[in-house]
């Protein structure tokens, strides 16, 4: 059967693009238009997703993929009324919830159960903000990551983990405690 | 439930998750790892067949005419005298021995299929 290679759509001057651009670009096939959007959004996306799972550059890197593979054919819903990092970090979010849930990274089954615990770890030595981020409890992490750090509200942080914005207060308290308690050191702080 | 002045962050608190990177170099190995998986999923210019409509208009009627002559020949078959194509296909011995084990009597007369029938019983 005779094989020929479909047109790959024009594209030029991919640096002076808008989002939006390289978006429209990107969906009627032009690579470099979506090496472009790749370029501009994935340092803020790799660090995002590293940071929310608390994992190793590998493992951050899988879900930055898997989010791509799930970005990608989800560029025609994409509106502008959010940026497209945001966007990007919400497809990125549901893809490190499923790797989590999938047992790569070993965490509860429920992220966000009431009754977790809201000590830090059993150590008396400072830490600094980000290692102190790192050692929270996936649920606290991601709660504290995604109002503290990134800017989301209780109300979009419970839309896209599914939980109650309720839920998201009570989280972020009981972060932000553990957190503090492991930047000061444990003995200067109560967190009972 | 929860006090919020505990919880509050603290202005050093504040700066500290302020000034935590926000991007991380990927590189670009994983630039090429993504751009691979989504070609291997059938984005970016994947080859794909092209129809010629020509082409595909003879291979229709090429197909028809393969089907037309089928359908004739099996009729044809059909059709055509069965103890004649049943005597050029026998082999001689079989032949032989068929007139050996037809009784030599008179005709008798048949009904208008039996014959058909029974040479058919015989070679088939």
């Amino acid at each position: 059967m005779e094989l020929q290679l479909e047109p790959v759509p024009t594209y030029e001057k991919p640096a002076a693009s808008s989002d939006s651009a390289l978006i429209a670009a990107a969906i009627s096939g032009a690579e470099p238009a979506f090496r472009e959007l790749f370029r501009r959004h994935t340092p803020h996306l790799l660090q995002f997703v590293t940071r929310v799972l608390g994992a190793s550059r590998a493992d951050a890197e899988d879900v930055v993929q898997d989010t791509w593979l799930r970005a990608y054919p989800a560029l025609v819903t994409f509106r502008s009324e959010s940026s497209f990092s945001t966007w990007l970090c919400s497809v990125g979010l549901r893809a490190a919830l499923d790797s989590m849930r999938k047992g790569k990274r070993h965490v509860a089954e429920s992220l966000f159960e009431e009754d977790a615990s809201s000590d830090p770890p059993a150590t008396e030595d400072r830490v600094d903000i980000e290692g102190a981020i790192a050692q929270l409890a996936p649920g606290y992490r991601m709660v504290l990551v995604l109002h503290d750090v990134e800017g989301f509200t209780h109300e979009e942080i419970a839309l896209q983990l599914g939980i109650a914005p309720g839920t998201s207060k009570a989280q972020l308290f009981k972060a932000r405690r553990v957190m503090r308690a492991l930047l000061t050191g444990r003995e200067k702080t109560d967190v009972q | 439930m929860y006090n919020d002045e505990t919880v509050e962050l603290t202005p050093e608190e504040r700066n500290a998750l302020a000034s935590l990177p926000r991007e991380m170099n990927p590189g670009d190995l994983l630039e090429a790892r993504v751009v691979r998986a989504l070609r291997n999923e059938g984005h970016f210019g994947v080859a794909v067949p092209r129809r010629n409509g020509l082409s595909l208009a003879w291979k229709i009627a090429a197909g028809l005419a393969l089907f037309a002559g089928g359908v004739a020949t099996g009729r044809y078959a059909l059709t055509s005298d069965v103890p004649q194509s049943a005597s050029i296909s026998a082999p001689a011995s079989q032949n032989r021995d068929a007139q050996i084990l037809t009784p030599r009597t008179e005709p008798r007369p048949v009904r208008h299929n039996e014959t058909v029938v029974a040479e058919r019983e015989m070679w088939l």
